[in-house]
């Protein structure tokens, strides 16, 4: 008798959305795979959590590259294609963003209209007029550059077709957000920092953000707008777990990995905490290449100087500090009137906010998401579900030793819901039923990511996904090991790890083919 | 496309592509790894901690007070008031876990020569609670067990609830009160608490000496008695009259005690109108007979095949219509998670692949989609047919 078979073709270490992504579309090609999870829920990050009966989402979840059902963008194609079923409901605006500082009030939504011109710049020029022009030019800009990158998710191209056909993409690789938005169009101040305000979903100050990448998730979410699982992430996250099973994968919780066993710069299998030894010829990893070098490669002596070179000077980027709440009164009552707000206590500036993400607190720029707008239902009657977050960097919580940690994040979370409380003029700390403070602490608990990090490595100038897809291939520096989660190509988001896990599938299986 | 200024630049991939290459191969080339969130993580949530028995009184005829220390090296992990303990337990070779409130209070695990946890069990009544008799009657100073903590979310929290707590008690449900109010009175804890502590007689009060011995005027001790006409103090139930005479104008109620107190007590502080935000109830215990409980089938006991899968393996054991899955596992030797055994934490989640289970709407800590797709807190499912689980190798 046995747990495990004598060896599978792949072992994903980590079951989230990543990791489920690349074993469901290996096994529909026919590939024993097995995942391994830590925790005993599937999905990692994409979760919630319940309370005395009552489910809330974990923290700012919206899921983009959907799209609706008759005009599906890339992930909804991909998860109907793996045939994974999921109810979800459309989030009604883009964004709020709120900075009194400037001046800055203003809501957007989503969409293009007949004539190819966006709801959005529209809705900017209302305030700001004389912009529509300028705002519908750069959105093109956005889309081209986002349907060449899809494009190139698929293809690859020589140097001369790639500018003949992907002109604004080639032309715009080696430029920040910043210098684009500044320099290339003609914007008041303000309106650049309206378009901005979606930095945060990167972590990314646009002054190194790089305009693929600004560009990608302005025309994702302007074209196809956000949505939410009726049944939370979890119900994402089981829907993917169940297809897995039904694909074949065995799909095993609570099984900690501890060691990846190399032999000859070649991956054969891993040893769990529990002390199974299993086989395989190809690993998934989700563990940042940090942890995998750094202490789960056995032997230390199979890791290659390149690779302890490139996993540390990966510039990390950013963890998670959110307050879940709810409170004991309607939206409404509470002056909350959007799904999702973004709000700056300062004049608007993304390279301030990311320098705060080192501090303990003192973050001026917040993301308030009020899920009734969304999903009213899942909320019970009367009541609010709100969540605070911030996503400062893990440095912020290094020195955080244990005695202090309920101190530090009380009081860190009463500061941010006081900061949301002068915006909406009521006192939430009057109203709270239930509060979940969660840390990068809590992050690292629940996953063992590296330093509780959420969205991978940085996406800045130096580390742009123009080239890391150059060089993906090179960065293979241990035969059979391939990198599944928001540290690779495509970094952080739920949507983007699922392309993460088919990019990972894809690789593998090339190198299936190749070996045989 | 219409382009402006530098965006005829063309070299830009190959610029951005020579920048990450020059970054990597500066990148420090030694193995110079460190996550110190991980150590912080793993210091607040150790996976398991072991522990040795330092001491044991009684507090009580009938319950005894158990002082655990760290052994073998291991560290005692930070917790707050109310929080649990879960104990794993071997017991005639079968292996099975119980949650239990601490009652000794947060600093004493961070302070002092030896820093300790204390738990405090009763022994139950014939019948009942079995394994709190067993411990009661057999666990001695120096024996060792794997301890899981803290779990729990019947804490005090500063963000949500007001600065008055009046805690109201009856039985075991004494301990975590006994925690809080150490804590206040070491000035650790800016609260003010009123216990109100309901027992049949004054000799079934747990922790009494230990509670009078605290001295300090933000805690305050009410023993109501139910049982005793001759009792020179609060007689009865815990009802709203009761409660109301020592509320102050924005309480917060905290709950801890059997589940007919529970239920009892709901009603008298509806009677109050006080808010939902304002009462904390800790859900302790499976139900003693889950026949009784709402939405119970009409079917006679009994026992049923389980088929468990863990792996590629199947197991088959059998499950009594009386008992969770979890006890069913426990009883075959099948190592299962379990932390609450009330149906709340989740710890136990695992698929019923087939079959048909009872689960009590008290206490149902299941998320929604978990629900719709079948899957089971195995400590708060009950056979009604035979059944297949898929669960964790533990």
């Amino acid at each position: 008798m046995a747990f495990y078979k004598d060896k599978y073709d792949v072992i994903v270490i980590g079951g989230a959305l990543a990791g489920m992504s690349c074993a469901m579309r290996l096994a529909a090609a026919g590939k024993s795979v097995l995942i391994l999870e830590r925790h005993n829920l599937p999905g990692g990050m994409a979760t919630s959590f319940v309370r005395n009966g009552i489910e809330m989402e974990a923290t700012l979840h919206e899921m983009m590259s959907l799209g609706k059902e008759d005009e599906p963008l890339y992930i909804r194609q991909y998860l109907d294609e793996m045939k994974v079923a999921i109810d979800w409901l459309r989030v009604p605006e883009a964004y709020e963003l709120y900075s009194p500082a400037d001046g800055i009030d203003i809501t957007l939504h989503a969409g293009r209209r007949a004539d190819g011109t966006w709801v959005c710049a529209d809705e900017i020029d209302d305030k700001y007029p004389g912009t529509k022009k300028e705002v519908n030019r750069l959105l093109e800009t956005c889309r081209k550059v986002y349907e060449s990158v899809l494009f190139l998710n698929e293809h690859t191209l020589s140097k001369a077709e790639m500018l003949l056909k992907h002109e604004a993409l080639v032309k715009t690789a080696g430029y920040s957000a910043k210098e684009v938005l500044e320099k290339s169009f003609h914007l008041p101040e303000e309106v650049v920092k309206i378009l901005s305000a979606y930095w945060i979903y990167v972590g990314q100050p646009i002054s190194t953000l790089p305009f693929t990448i600004y560009s990608f998730l302005m025309a994702d979410y302007m074209i196809g707008g956000s949505y939410v699982a009726r049944g939370f992430s979890h119900e994402m996250s089981v829907a993917m777990a169940e297809r897995c099973e039904e694909l074949g994968v065995q799909f095993e919780y609570c099984q900690n990995v501890e060691k990846i066993l190399v032999r000859n710069g070649r991956v054969y299998g891993v040893r769990t905490s529990r002390g199974d030894e299993i086989h395989c010829d190809y690993i998934a990893s989700a563990p940042y290449p940090n942890t995998v070098y750094g202490r789960m490669i056995e032997p230390q002596s199979e890791v290659p100087v390149q690779a302890r070179k490139y996993a540390n000077a990966m510039p990390m980027s950013v963890t998670c500090f959110s307050v879940v709440l709810l409170l004991d009164q309607k939206p409404e009552d509470l002056n909350i009137h959007s799904y999702s707000v973004f709000s700056s206590d300062i004049p608007f500036d993304t390279d301030v906010f990311w320098a705060q993400g080192r501090n303990l607190g003192g973050w001026d720029y917040l993301t308030t998401i009020c899920l009734n707008y969304a999903n009213d239902e899942a909320v019970p009657e009367g009541m609010t579900s709100l969540s605070i977050t911030t996503l400062p960097l893990p440095e912020s919580f290094m020195q955080v030793r244990p005695d202090q940690y309920f101190d530090v994040k009380r009081s860190v979370a009463k500061e941010m819901i006081k900061r949301v409380s002068s915006h909406l003029g009521v006192n939430l700390l009057d109203h709270i039923v239930e509060i979940e403070i969660e840390t990068p602490v809590t992050m690292s608990h629940y996953t063992s990511d590296y330093r509780g990090g959420i969205y991978g490595y940085q996406h800045s100038m130096n580390n742009s996904v123009v080239a890391r897809l150059e060089d993906v291939e090179k960065e293979q520096y241990i035969k059979g090991l391939v990198g599944c989660a928001s540290h690779q190509l495509v970094g952080d988001g739920m949507a983007c790890n699922i392309n993460n896990g088919k990019i990972a599938s894809k690789m593998i299986l090339a190198m299936m083919e190749e070996q045989a | 496309m219409k382009v402006n200024g530098f965006l005829k630049d063309v070299t830009g991939a190959s610029r951005v592509t020579k920048a990450r290459r020059e970054l990597i191969e500066h990148g420090d080339p030694n193995n110079i790894y460190s996550d110190p969130i991980r150590e912080t993580a793993k210091e607040l949530h150790p996976e398991v901690t072991k522990v040795r028995v330092i001491d044991v009184k009684d507090v009580s005829p009938t319950a005894r007070k158990y002082r655990f220390a760290a052994d073998l090296g291991d560290i005692l992990p930070p917790f707050m008031c109310g929080q649990y303990c879960s104990l794993d337990l071997e017991i005639d070779g079968t292996v099975t876990t119980r949650p239990y409130s601490i009652c000794s209070a947060p600093f004493e695990a961070r302070e002092g020569a030896e820093p300790f946890f204390e738990l405090t069990i009763r022994n139950g009544r014939p019948g009942e609670g079995f394994v709190s008799s067993w411990f009661y009657e057999n666990v001695k100073e120096g024996d060792t067990f794997k301890a899981h903590l803290p779990f729990g979310q019947f804490y005090y929290e500063p963000l949500r609830d007001s600065k008055h707590i009046v805690g109201l008690a009856g039985g075991s449900g004494i301990t975590p009160f006994y925690s809080m109010a150490k804590e206040i009175a070491h000035g650790t804890m800016d609260a003010d608490l009123t216990i109100l502590y309901g027992s049949v007689s004054t000799k079934d009060i747990i922790l009494k000496e230990e509670l009078e011995a605290i001295d300090c005027d933000r805690v305050r001790l009410i023993n109501v008695i139910s049982g005793d006409e001759d009792y020179d103090g609060e007689k009865g139930f815990l009802s709203a009259d009761i409660i109301k005479k020592y509320s102050s104008e924005d309480s917060t109620y905290f709950v801890c005690g059997p589940l007919a107190m529970y239920h009892f007590v709901r009603g008298e502080l509806e009677k109050l109108n006080v808010p939902a935000r304002r009462i904390r109830m800790e859900t302790f215990g499976a139900p003693r007979d889950i026949t009784k409980a709402e939405g119970y089938p009409e079917i006679k006991p009994a026992l049923f095949a389980l088929h468990v899968i863990r792996g590629i393996q199947e197991d088959l054991v059998q499950a009594s219509s009386l008992e969770p899955i979890a006890v069913a596992l426990e009883r075959a030797g099948i190592k299962n998670n379990t932390r609450c055994r009330s149906g709340s934490c989740g710890f136990c989640r695992c698929k019923l692949v087939k079959g048909e289970v009872f689960v009590p709407a008290e206490g149902d800590g299941r998320r929604r989609a978990d629900k719709e797709n079948n899957y089971i807190h195995a400590c708060s499912a009950y056979p009604l047919s035979e059944c297949t689980v898929k669960i964790p190798i533990v």
